[in-house]
């Protein structure tokens, strides 16, 4: 039985990130954090997220404006998810949508600096679980499983931080 | 070429073909710079590589609040903003790479989003209208393309400016007020026609009330053609 279901990876980015796309995104978030905060708080009472946080809007507003930071970053990934790769270790997974957080921060050490982007894939279909890797086709092909026609497959390693996030009832057809 | 190379190179090619939406597993921001690969000691003869773009490698990317147009999808009578930033505590001579932030409502007195914790989507670009970010050049300018701002409820028409240092500390923060009669003459055509006129003066205003002299823009153009508004704003840097 197929069903239709998108992964999301949620991806840490800390310093001690190594990878040059995760550094310039630790670089570019920390300086949107920075001047952010500053705006948001004129006063300079606060030093960390967490004491924005006490505020539920003031720390959706602070992770929203501080996105802005990586969304050129994001941009740059070409709707393909960074890190999750297929078994000819190949990136692959198309994604659209994106969630930013910041786990913790603070505006002088950027040490504390840590953040998550939580990529959304696009509908792919989920064919059977081979081993520890999922065996699945990009896109909907609910059709191709009525008509009988071949399918291009790919098979993905459930790495950590790469989860099932929406299955689609619809297209849960055996 | 060796049959290994050969196998490798195939193999590529067969891979591109089978699975086009693949890309490298890599994503490495480099700036985009001319490299060469050859020797350029003395006396070679050897010939210098020729450069080539960096293809698919992206680049070094501002925060995508760096904008030099911000109107986006937004509509009404164009407006070239000028910003000089100048520094007091250095003869009031100009502040370079300084980071200014500009951000001001549409016609109908709405601003873009300001947060929420949902998911965003790659195409972004009509979520962050009317709101952008410049470094000043050598002469402490910034420019921006935009709209006439409209208004809202309580407040007399302002885009609001928050300038930074080049490493992100908070120099000031200010708001930048409009000439009454050029906005009249604004908000009574137009899009800006069905919103009215600004049920604020700047006289009556809860921040521009204590007297606009440092705050108030010049205006020039005129609503058939565009307007430029120039704005020098004096910081301690």
């Amino acid at each position: 039985m197929h069903r239709i279901i998108r992964l999301c990876y949620r991806k840490i980015i800390d310093s001690n990130s190594r990878q040059p796309w995760d550094v310039a995104v630790f670089n570019a978030t920390h300086l949107e954090f920075y001047m952010q905060a500053q705006r948001m708080d004129p006063d300079g009472m606060f030093t960390t997220f967490q004491e924005f946080s006490t505020d539920e809007q003031q720390a959706e507003q602070l992770q929203y404006l501080t996105s802005a930071g990586a969304i050129g970053y994001i941009r740059q990934l070409n709707d393909i998810m960074p890190d999750i790769a297929n078994t000819y270790e190949k990136l692959c997974l198309p994604f659209r949508n994106f969630k930013f957080e910041i786990i913790q921060s603070h505006i002088e050490n950027k040490s504390q600096h840590r953040v998550a982007i939580w990529f959304y894939s696009e509908p792919i279909t989920w064919i059977d679980t081979v081993g520890s890797q999922l065996l699945i086709a990009y896109g909907d092909h609910s059709e191709s499983f009525r008509s009988g026609k071949e399918i291009e497959t790919e098979m993905i390693e459930l790495v950590p931080y790469l989860s099932i996030s929406h299955i689609n009832p619809v297209g849960t057809e055996s | 070429m060796e049959r290994k190379e050969f196998l490798k190179r195939g193999f590529s090619a067969l891979g591109f073909a089978a699975i086009v939406s693949c890309s490298n597993n890599s994503i490495d921001p480099v700036e985009t710079a001319e490299t060469a690969t050859g020797s350029t000691g003395s006396g070679g003869s050897c010939t210098i590589t020729a450069s080539e773009t960096a293809g698919p490698f992206p680049t070094i990317v501002p925060g995508n609040y760096v904008l030099n147009d911000i109107t986006s999808d937004r509509t009404g009578n164009k407006l070239t903003v000028k910003i000089t930033i100048q520094n007091k505590n250095n003869s009031c001579t100009a502040l370079a790479a300084a980071l200014v932030d500009i951000w001001h409502c549409d016609a109908t007195g709405n601003y873009s989003q300001y947060g929420g914790s949902g998911m965003q989507s790659t195409n972004y670009q009509k979520v962050n209208f009317l709101r952008g970010r410049q470094t000043t050049d050598a002469n402490g300018l910034v420019t921006f393309t935009s709209i006439y701002p409209g208004w809202y409820s309580g407040r007399a028409p302002h885009i609001h400016v928050h300038i930074y240092n080049a490493s992100g500390k908070s120099l000031l923060v200010t708001q930048i007020a409009f000439p009454e009669a050029t906005s009249a003459l604004v908000y009574a055509q137009g899009v800006y026609k069905s919103h009215g006129q600004a049920d604020t003066t700047n006289a009556r205003d809860n921040v521009f009330g204590d007297g606009v002299s440092t705050e108030m823009a010049t205006v020039t153009g005129s609503v058939t053609t565009e307007f430029e508004l120039t704005h020098t704003i004096v910081v301690s840097a």
